[in-house]
């Protein structure tokens, strides 16, 4: 994909996984505009409690602080997506700066507080102040005296995606209200609200509407937003994900349950391959859209600056290419070639096509195996979500739904072969089920994560590293049985790890950093590190238990230490009691040459001994083959064979 | 596997070598080379200097070999260094390929020519500890006088040189090959060969058929283990609590993803005459040889914005650049020596958050590779320990959440730490897998797929989205049919997994690297097919179909699919008008108001569409266009630098999309020809260049071809063409 620098960076490399649908022709970018309805009653504090959990804020300031949370969120894991602030409904009205002359008279009641931009360290500044210091110098939560016209607040959303983030591949425009009909019996008020938001649907943005309601009065969507919310068209099937309307109550405060409903959207719902066909068997395919719900965020890497100007400037880079005497090579000189002894070798473009092909997008299940039946350290790399769609095969939906319950009921998975992407290396993959079968089952292994069926990328051979180590198993003993009380006891929460919990330090001191450097205030020297393990409660726990085991380890250690000097002793008389071999993949055994190794003295000293015996399978059959003898049979066949060896030729 | 290596090729170039037998299309020295030259590519692949090679030539026409040559010994006739042992490198690749060709002579010993490449290895280095190897390949037509072998194979075992004779046509009853109709005299000489080897201590006897077969069984490159951490594993913190438990661990690479290699980027030197390589063009034309490669670099060049300059941007010299970070879209500078104050300083350690059960885990929300954890080598309390830990972990039915920093300084990660107690593979030890951090997980949100949520808040057990019991019956027997589980038994009758990880091949590694060595080897020979092995895991065993084709059949019939046809979009009108989850039909109220005359700049896609939507004729929809036109090109022609070019490029991008759905491509191609010209003629005030080639052609908006719309009559070439 040619764009510039910049997106090959972030979309290419090795990793390649945000790889574009097949002819976007839209950027893979996301703006977001909060639209905050600033009405009196959304303004109004919450009633004063004594409880230190109950709400605090009113409706505005807990959505500004939503809006503050997602905007540095965004700043960490989405630094090119945009995103801004529109208030409406209030006294004042503002668009841009530079059209002061038509404030007032354009989008009346308007107030755009932040633009719709990358953001800032200003504008994280600007609303920090305005929601933690209460500072509205300016007096912007200020509600209107007149009613706002919805149709302007839509229209001049619009402009601002227009303008602002044209070509994106995903507007949005977060609406938070707490009034569930704005223009009560006006007709004429409501069709040019809908006309307007018909025009925001053609532009392609997604109105998500954010209700909140106070009382324990459910908010009525059928008496104006109906006609202002479109299903996602990215939404095939008939089911909704539906409108959450945020509350405080149940021990949630009314600003937890927006940033919950808030934060499911923080990423706009991008596919990573659609329309995959999804062949079960000869003669039944379905269609998958496959997601990356799994990402390893890390921080930016670092840019050039120009500090030439009044304010410091990001410097754009361009590369030329050039041959080894420093002239520009023209992008039709280009070609691409290996490396092989030194020199280069060459296939035509179709040719390197060709081999790259070995076969079309697909998803194909060559069988099924009982998930057990997955060795626990064949894994590689993150897996990859599908879910299923009807815009290839009518009827995907259902046979995905029969396959991923019967997958989760029996404890199965499929094992299939999978291409991306035209041109994608093949991979094998385990198709794994999400979720549960059981309503009731809150407990579900991975809430954070959606229920349908995941990719799980399997090791090739290639990928496997032989470790000629030796780690012979020991018996369990007393000391297991004090340990297994000591690991039952440090159970993590709720018995499971949620990686919610769990920020990566370096992300969050990296930013932080960055945040007060940009803002010219103090570098913090510390923070907390949610990875770090509880100590304290740890040793308060199972100190005691700990203590004990120690002692007894000491003791046991003493005696093998005693036991395996003595075993040393008689060993050094005994040369053919050679170290084993861990187990290796096969293709690397043929390599190893441990028992290649032993001497045809060696040999006959362990046969006379009678000690051939205790050498591995492994180990004999690498003898055998450096004499040039079959591998084939049993442990005894092979002795034999290497029996009658020795007595004929050592 | 640095070890060092000097291999010496001995190869019958006799005249019976340049027939064809057995049924074969090759002459019997073109199959046996298939082995030797992959052999040897394999070496010039590795560009190792320590892995050395040298060719010895025997029935060649010539005689030249140093036994020969000091005119003492007799019977080294007709042998021939070909090359001495050195490294292999393409250049020496080539110069003996020239040379290996079958003579017209016979009649030299195969023995005496061993011999003269035992005195080869025996010669070269003597000092150094080298693994030293030769490599006999006949088709045992050669006579071999059978009374020194003794002799000769004491040599070979006093200087510990292996001696492998792979025999064309040879007998090798565990292989399961026998010549019909062999004639006495490569009998015998098949049994000297094979005494021969008996009698050295190292020693192979092979027939070619296999060893040609097993070309195709991929070869891995073996890696030496990364011990990855050397230092202790901790329950607690040591420094503060002296109840903590630390135990000394190594940990290894149990996984590392293995790529394909990758090619470089290159140009043709046209001015180069120094190496000569005979490759084809693009046209398939040989007359490029004389021509050499060479590398490109990358040069960068740095741009600021600076509205005085043309075009908006200026160049700025590297040198008045400093580092620095983005927050968001404000930069941060930093000088070099601050730049590690964002960095989360770490101290190495390895130490366990705490426990949870096995169930509560799903292997799909692993990151990567995995680790292995071991004891340190005769380290008793660890060893004691580590094993304690493990077991216990496995009788408690738990795994271990573990924070890792794998050096100073390096990044915090969180490992889950699974026992293996080693009952059946004789390995104890602890495997890791890398988990997610908070920020590393995307919250989507789906549909449930069990039930159906209706827009007014029912639930729903049937629908069409969901399986009956019918179709559900029919998954769960098509999904026990095909088990790979039992799919075989092995020796003792124990089930064997189907496609276990460890015999399947990364079929593109492989791919090319048999592509490559293959076109190194002989440059003017096509690509062949994948070898089979590649493609074995691609589609389920014909085996399982065959038994599961009943389960089949009744998934398919319960299952109902309908493929959707590939145009579902017609034109006028035909589209499903889009609605509102009221259902409210806006298009109603649009028509209450006049028909829109024209597209306004600022609300120019909605209203595009509008206008489109209730098109009746093609005269609206070319007038539609025609205004959109005008759009894009006044925001073009408006644009200082690139600002307005996102727009232009988005307008555009919808005019395309739109009227591919009308099938009117040629609408679309039409107005994009003149677009360009005016683009780069400077017609629409200025340099345009950039929005042609980044956002229009860049962005995928180039001519409409007869592939993506067969109603259009431009070709695949002529849109490429058109886009330069």
């Amino acid at each position: 994909m040619a764009w510039g620098d910049d997106e090959e960076r972030r979309f290419g490399g090795e990793e390649e996984e945000e790889e574009l649908d097949e002819n976007d022709y839209k950027t893979q970018k996301d703006a977001v505009l909060f639209a905050i309805d600033v009405s009196s009653s959304m303004l109004q504090p919450p009633p004063s409690s004594d409880d230190k959990k109950s709400d605090k804020d009113s409706a505005v300031t807990a959505a500004l602080k939503c809006a503050h949370s997602f905007m540095q969120q965004r700043i960490i894991a989405q630094p090119k997506d945009m995103m801004g602030i529109l208030l409406f409904g209030t006294e004042k009205s503002k668009f841009r700066d530079e059209t002061g002359s038509r404030s007032g008279s354009g989008y009346p009641h308007c107030y755009l507080f932040t633009d719709l931009d990358v953001p800032a360290a200003e504008d994280v500044k600007k609303l920090r102040e305005l929601v933690e210091e209460g500072d509205d110098a300016d007096e912007v939560l200020v509600p209107s005296k007149e009613p706002v016209l919805m149709s302007n607040v839509l229209f001049c959303a619009n402009q601002i995606f227009t303008t602002n983030a044209a070509n994106f591949g995903s507007r949005r425009l977060f609406i938070i209200t707490d009034n569930e009909n704005p223009h009560g019996n006006d007709k004429q008020a409501k069709s040019s609200a809908a006309v307007r938001a018909k025009d925001l649907y053609d532009l392609g943005v997604t109105i998500e509407l954010f209700p909140v309601s106070r009382a324990k009065k459910p908010f009525d969507l059928s008496k104006f937003y109906d006609d202002i919310v479109y299903r996602s068209p990215a939404e095939e099937s008939d089911t909704s994900e539906g409108v959450k309307t945020s509350r405080s109550g149940d021990g949630l405060t009314l600003l937890n349950s927006l940033i919950s409903n808030i934060n499911s959207k923080q990423t706009p719902k991008r596919s990573y391959f659609s329309k995959m066909p999804f062949e079960l068997a000869p003669g039944l395919t379905i269609t998958v859209k496959g997601y990356m719900p799994l990402h390893q965020q890390k921080p930016a890497r670092t840019c050039y600056v120009w500090l030439g100007g009044e304010q410091a400037q990001l410097a754009q880079s361009e590369t030329t290419k050039v041959d080894s005497e420093a002239r520009t090579v023209e992008k039709s000189e280009i070609k691409k070639a290996y490396k092989f002894g030194g020199e280069y070798i060459y296939f035509t473009p179709e040719e390197a096509k060709s081999l790259k092909e070995l076969d079309t997008k697909v998803l194909r299940i060559i069988g099924f195996k009982p998930l057990a039946n997955i060795p626990m350290w064949a894994s590689v790399k993150k897996s990859t979500f599908i879910f299923p769609s009807e815009d290839g095969y009518v009827g995907s939906t259902r046979v995905f739904s029969a396959l991923w319950q019967k997958l989760l009921t029996s404890k199965k998975v499929g094992i299939a072969w999978f291409v991306a992407r035209k041109n994608a290396n093949p991979v094998m993959v385990a198709v794994i089920p999400s979720g549960s079968l059981n309503d009731e089952d809150e407990d579900s292994t991975a809430p954070y994560l959606p229920a349908g069926l995941w990719l799980y990328p399997l090791p090739f051979a290639d990928d496997i590293r032989s470790v000629e180590i030796k780690a012979p198993p020991k018996p369990a003993d007393e000391l297991t049985d004090k340990m297994r009380e000591i690991i039952q006891n440090l159970q993590l929460p709720k018995a499971t790890y949620n990686p919610l919990k769990y920020p990566n330090p370096a992300l969050q001191w990296h930013y932080k950093i960055l945040q007060a450097m940009a803002l010219d205030e103090d570098v913090p020297d510390a923070m907390e590190d949610l990875t770090v393990p509880k100590y304290k409660q740890i040793d308060k726990r199972v100190g005691g238990y700990l203590a004990e085991w120690k002692e007894e380890l000491a003791d046991k250690a003493k005696e093998f230490m005693q036991l395996r000097a003595t075993k040393r002793e008689l060993e050094d008389d005994d040369t053919e009691e050679r170290p084993r071999l861990a187990k290796r993949p096969k293709a690397a055994a043929a390599a190893g040459s441990t028992g290649g190794q032993m001497s045809n003295a060696e040999l006959k000293a362990a046969w006379e001994n009678d000690t051939l015996k205790k050498l591995t399978v492994a180990v004999l059959k690498d003898i055998l083959t450096s004499k040039g003898i079959s591998t084939t049979g049993k442990k005894a066949d092979l002795l034999e064979r290497l029996e009658q060896w020795i007595e004929e030729h050592a | 596997m640095a070890d060092k290596e000097s291999t010496v090729y001995v190869v019958d170039l006799g005249e019976s070598m340049a027939d064809c037998h057995n049924g074969r299309v090759e002459s019997d020295l073109d199959f046996g080379m298939r082995y030797v030259w992959d052999k040897i590519s394999n070496t010039v692949a590795a560009s190792r200097k320590t892995w050395t090679i040298g060719f010895v030539g025997f029935n060649t026409d010539e005689t030249d070999n140093d036994l020969a040559n000091g005119g003492e010994l007799e019977g080294y006739d007709n042998i021939s260094v070909m090359q001495p042992i050195g490294p292999m490198s393409m250049t020496e690749l080539r110069e003996l390929r020239s040379k290996v060709q079958p003579s017209r002579s016979y009649g030299a010993d195969p023995v005496s020519a061993a011999v003269v490449a035992l005195h080869m290895v025996q010669q070269y280095n003597p000092k150094h500890k080298i693994k030293r190897r030769v490599i006999l390949v006949t088709n045992g037509e050669s006579s071999i006088d059978d009374e020194e072998l003794d002799d000769i194979a004491a040599k070979f075992n006093e200087f510990n040189v292996e001696l492998i004779v792979i025999g064309i046509d040879f007998d090798d009853p565990e292989y399961g090959f026998k010549e019909e109709d062999k004639s006495t005299n490569k009998k015998n000489n098949e049994k000297a060969l094979r005494q021969l080897v008996d009698k050295c201590n190292d020693g192979v006897f092979g027939t070619m058929q296999q060893a040609v077969d097993e070309l195709s069984i991929p070869r891995i490159k073996p890696v030496r283990p990364f011990k990855a951490y050397d230092g202790p594993l901790t329950l607690g913190d040591p420094d503060k609590y002296p109840s903590a438990i630390s135990f000394h661990v190594e940990r290894y690479y149990k996984t590392k993803r293995a790529s394909p290699p990758s090619a470089s980027t290159v140009v043709v030197n046209n001015n180069g005459f120094s190496q000569s390589q005979a490759f084809k063009d693009e046209d398939g034309d040989s007359d490029m040889g004389g021509a050499e490669f060479s590398g490109v670099k990358q040069m960068r060049t740095y741009k600021v914005n600076d509205p005085d300059a043309p075009g908006g941007k200026r160049d700025v010299d590297f040198e008045e650049l400093a580092k620095g970070y983005q927050y968001g879209r404000t930069v941060v500078p930093f000088g070099e020596s601050d730049l590690s104050i964002t960095k989360y300083s770490t101290k190495k350690s390895f130490t366990i958050i705490g426990f949870i059960p096995f169930d509560s885990y799903n292997p799909f929300i692993n990151m990567g590779e995995t680790g292995l954890i071991v004891p340190q080598k005769m380290n008793e309390e660890a060893e004691l320990g580590l094993s304690a830990f493990i077991h216990a972990l496995y009788e408690a039915d738990s795994y271990a959440v573990a924070r890792y920093v794998q050096k100073d300084e390096a990044p915090v990660q969180i490992l889950l730490l699974k026992p293996n107690t080693g009952l059946e593979d004789e390995f104890e030890c602890l495997y890791d897998v890398p988990l997610p951090f908070a920020e590393d997980i995307r919250s989507y949100q789906f549909p449930p797929l069990d039930k159906v949520l209706t827009v007014s808040g029912n639930v729903l057990k049937e629908h069409r989205l969901l399986p009956n019991d019918d179709l559900k019956d029919a998954m769960s027997d098509f999904v026990d049919a095909m088990d790979l589980s039992n799919y075989d038994v092995d020796e003792d009758g124990k089930p064997v997994d189907y496609a276990p990880v460890d015999e399947v091949y990364n079929p593109i590694i492989h791919r090319m690297n048999q592509a490559i060595r293959a076109r190194a080897i002989d440059p003017d020979s096509p690509i062949g097919p994948p070898a089979e092995i590649l493609l074995r895991y691609s589609k389920p065993p014909k085996k399982l179909l065959e038994k599961a084709k009943h389960e089949i059949g009744n998934l398919i019939d319960a299952a109902e699919l309908k493929k959707v046809p590939e145009k579902a979009k017609g034109r006028f009108g035909k589209k499903d008008a889009v609605k509102p989850l009221s259902g409210l039909d806006i298009d109603s109220l649009l028509g209450g108001q006049p028909k829109r005359a024209a597209i306004s700049s600022e609300n120019a896609i909605p209203e595009f569409k509008q206008m489109l939507n209730a098109a009746e004729d093609d005269e609206t929809i070319e007038k539609a266009v025609k205004q959109m036109g005008e759009i894009v090109r006044k925001l073009i022609k408006d644009s200082f630098a690139d600002v307005f070019y996102s727009r232009a490029a988005e307008n555009l991008g919808v005019m395309r999309e739109e009227l591919l759905g009308f099938e009117m491509p040629m609408l679309y191609n039409k107005f994009l020809r003149a677009l360009k010209k005016s683009l780069l003629s400077g017609e629409l005030d200025g340099d345009r260049r950039e929005m042609w080639y980044k956002h229009i052609i860049g962005g995928g908006l180039g001519l409409i071809t007869k592939e993506e719309l067969d109603v259009s009559d431009v070709t695949e070439e002529e849109a490429k063409a058109f886009a330069k």
